[in-house]
């Protein structure tokens, strides 16, 4: 762009009384130069050297977000280092009038393609991980836990969410005899690889889950809101399917396995947390849901085994629909606002093999409806802060 | 000898518009604008430091940011998965033996980022350097992340086994790697002196640490509680003069460093300043969120009544919808509040005082500086920012 000299000095020189400091991009030195705007273009002549350059009006930028407001500092749009910096408020005044419509200096186009096609990689590879391969090598993992790790992982988790935030159990002794006989009548010719703990928890919440290695706790409002003892029998069974399947330890795995790959989205206080939740519940409903389904599946074929009908599930489930409970957790997670609700109650109805077997007489139902006669609260009452294992349990 | 000094030239209420326009963009972008505001808050930053009268110039863009950071959320999600995965075989391996292996896996996890955050603030630094300019001369720096997060690694280390005694070490070697790395356009940047220079500045403050540390000690061992008295004095203190070490240890390496064929700096921010600085800065945010808040919830409170949806039984049980707006509100408000008072009462007049202390010496020999090349920034800093352990701005 630099010219060797103007091409009529005289007239240049003429006009020259308007000045600013350059820098050519090449050398940090100071160069005051003398500004002529001259048709299109702006003149810039060394007041030492005498050389001159030439700028063209249309390609000057200026310099966005700038503190000092006495100051024009002016660029030029084809990414050249040079600049231009006026402090006279004349020779600003000069430009200004030349370039009406000054605009400021952006960063080269076409960017955004390239930000396009990273976000659609980023989004693919988190997406990709967090779905796709942490549930496999979870699933894979599960496999390998020898059963005592998982009985003591179990118990851990038993402490952590319940114990420690003083649970109370139901013990009273005839309660327990009928629980032990339905338990057993539902195991009949099954082996598990751990023995079943189940544990009867006063809550005003209908509720059952399974923890990893065997632990199973159910509300004692899930056993108030029962009529009969085949649906106590059916979410037990579905419960004792989780175990069989060691949904329990795969979830343990998972959070394990996804650590630190929410939280890269999160940058930030505000809108990444947002994302962050959004995620965490996209990926736990997307993980549970098969789960909830393969646990129905094996409820149903226990049932038909020991003589019980699988309709009984069917029939909580709509009991507990019909009844608006809370049922964002735990056994009836996507109960209430998922499509595949009534596939779930379908497929337990389907199963249905009319008035089956009793799993319990009267006198025994009975007493496994009066469970909450004695209690002991589990644990010391101590409030834990909540547990890092996160996931371990809601199944 | 010839001397450039600096000074500020931004405006505190200029910045208060800009970090009120961007802090508002930011969250109704969901976060998404937070990329322009950093890249618009330092363009004001540097573009108010003026050595010499000439200021400094930022030419990073957001957009390079955004792309360096969704480079970064895949590297690391790579790099998470394969170390979760390890971590996994690890909680399986143990888990024959002890029953508490869970804790024992879920405590060390975060130990894979401690390498990672070295490399992210090497980088981060670098893309910086690199979009930064003075006089339209480029800064620069050359590679070496990993060498120095694995030094950083190793330094922590000696400084943990020797109680503190090597702590100089680590500040003076570190920042020789990074000052010996760096450039203003063919120009390089030195370090001399050695880590005995900060000896002196460190004493208090490892006086203070140790007897913060010491204390409980005695307490435990001798069963005396009066002991646990003595950390009243002795942890503010040791807060204190942990920012007069590092402030003391900047201004000591400023002095030995040089740039290209012998110029020389001063930098010599005062202790006392930025801990007021900080005090004030805190009492002040604290103020405006409180006596701010309140005014905007009042809007938002007038707008529901306003808009005919309030009816009194609401004061004793709020609609869902109703108390998520409001809640919402709050956040925000709180949020975009803490941002401004951040800006304006901390980090403006942290940099404003830096700033006016720094000195260039012999500029005469800026002559003998030529332009060095255009680095791609590939990543821009995008490590830092997945970590979020980026700067202030």
């Amino acid at each position: 762009m630099s010219g060797p000299a103007p091409r009529n000095p005289d007239f240049a020189a003429r006009f020259a009384k308007f000045h600013a400091d350059m820098y050519d991009g090449l050398s940090p030195v100071t160069q005051r130069v003398s500004v002529a705007v001259v048709g299109p273009e702006l003149e810039l002549t060394n007041t030492e050297t005498r050389t001159t350059q030439v700028w063209r009006l249309d390609a000057l930028r200026n310099l966005p977000d700038q503190a000092a407001s006495d100051t024009l500092m002016l660029a030029r749009s084809d990414d050249h280092p040079a600049r231009l910096i006026i402090r006279e408020a004349a020779t600003a005044r000069e430009i200004l009038r030349a370039i009406p419509d000054l605009r400021p200096l952006r960063g080269s186009r076409g960017g955004w393609f390239r930000v396009g096609v990273m976000g659609l990689a980023a989004v693919g590879a988190l997406a990709g991980i967090l779905f796709g391969l942490v549930p496999v090598m979870a699933d894979r993992g599960a496999m390998y836990v020898p059963p005592a790790s998982e009985v003591a992982l179990g118990q851990i988790v038993y402490d952590e969410i319940f114990a420690a935030r003083g649970a109370v159990t139901c013990t009273a002794t005839a309660g327990t005899v009928a629980l032990d006989q339905m338990e057993s009548r539902l195991m009949a010719g099954v082996s598990l690889p751990y023995p079943l703990t189940v544990r009867v928890v006063q809550d005003p919440l209908v509720n059952a889950f399974a923890l990893p290695g065997g632990h199973i706790v159910i509300h004692s409002a899930l056993i108030d809101a029962a009529e009969t003892p085949e649906e106590v029998a059916a979410v037990l069974a579905h419960e004792i399917g989780h175990v069989a399947h060691r949904d329990g330890t795969r979830a343990v795995l998972r959070s394990v396995g996804s650590f630190g790959l929410i939280g890269l989205t999160m940058g930030d206080v505000f809108g990444g947390s947002v994302i962050a939740g959004l995620t965490r519940a996209a990926l736990d409903s997307s993980y549970s849901r098969a789960a909830e389904e393969a646990a129905d599946a094996y409820a149903i074929t226990m049932l038909r085994n020991v003589g019980v009908s699988p309709g009984a599930l069917a029939t909580f489930f709509e009991r507990m629909q019909a009844s608006g409970q809370s049922m964002e957790l735990g056994v009836f997670q996507h109960l209430s606002s998922h499509p595949d609700t009534l596939q779930r109650i379908t497929a337990a109805r389907a199963a249905d093999i009319g008035q089956g077997r009793p799993i319990l007489d009267a006198a025994s139902w009975a007493a496994l409806q009066g469970i909450c006669a004695d209690t002991t609260t589990a644990g010391d009452p101590q409030f834990a802060p909540n547990s890092t294992v996160a996931g371990a349990a809601n199944k | 000898m010839s001397i450039l000094k600096t000074d500020f030239g931004g405006d505190r209420g200029e910045l208060f518009q800009l970090a009120l326009k961007t802090g508002l963009l930011t969250v109704l972008t969901v976060g998404l604008y937070r990329f322009w505001q950093t890249t618009r808050l330092r363009r004001w930053y540097w573009s108010s430091i003026r050595i010499g009268s000439n200021p400094l110039e930022y030419t990073g863009t957001a957009q390079e940011k955004l792309t360096g950071f969704l480079l970064a959320v895949i590297v690391l999600a790579f790099y998470l998965m394969l170390f979760n995965g390890a971590a996994m075989y690890f909680v399986i391996g143990l888990s024959e033996g002890a029953p508490d292996y869970l804790n024992l896996a879920m405590a060390t996890t975060p130990l894979a980022l401690v390498p990672i955050i070295f490399m992210a603030r090497y980088r981060a630094r670098r893309y910086i350097l690199s979009r930064t300019r003075w006089r339209g001369i480029r800064m620069g720096m050359s590679g070496g992340a990993w060498g120095y997060a694995w030094r950083a690694c190793m330094y922590w280390v000696l400084t943990i086994l020797s109680v503190g005694l090597l702590w100089p070490l680590m500040t003076f070697q570190l920042e020789k790697y990074l000052t010996d790395r760096t450039w203003f356009g063919d120009a390089p940047f030195m370090q001399f002196g050695s880590a005995a220079m900060l000896s002196g500045a460190i004493l208090p403050f490892l006086l203070m640490l140790w007897a913060s540390i010491g204390l409980p000690v005695a307490a435990v061992m001798t069963g005396q509680n009066l002991y646990y008295m003595g950390l009243i004095l002795t942890i503010p203190l040791t807060a204190v003069t942990a920012v007069s070490y590092r402030v003391g240890s900047v201004r000591i390496m400023a002095s030995m460093k040089t740039l290209g064929d012998g110029m020389e700096f001063d930098i010599a921010p005062g202790t006392g300043r930025l801990i007021r600085i900080h005090i004030f800065g805190r009492i002040l945010t604290s103020l405006v969120i409180a006596f701010v808040s309140p005014v905007v919830l009042g809007i938002v409170l007038g707008l529901i009544y306003l808009s005919g949806s309030y009816d009194p039984s609401m004061l004793l049980a709020p609609p869902p919808m109703i108390a998520a707006i409001i809640a919402v509100a709050t956040w925000l408000t709180v949020f975009v509040l803490y941002g401004i008072c951040q800006q304006v009462f901390i980090v403006f007049p942290i940099v404003k005082h830096i700033g006016e202390t720094f000195e260039l010496h012999e500029p005469t020999l800026l002559q003998t500086v030529r332009q060095r090349a255009r680095a791609d920034g590939r990543d821009a800093g995008g490590f830092a920012d997945a970590l979020d352990v980026g700067a202030a701005f």
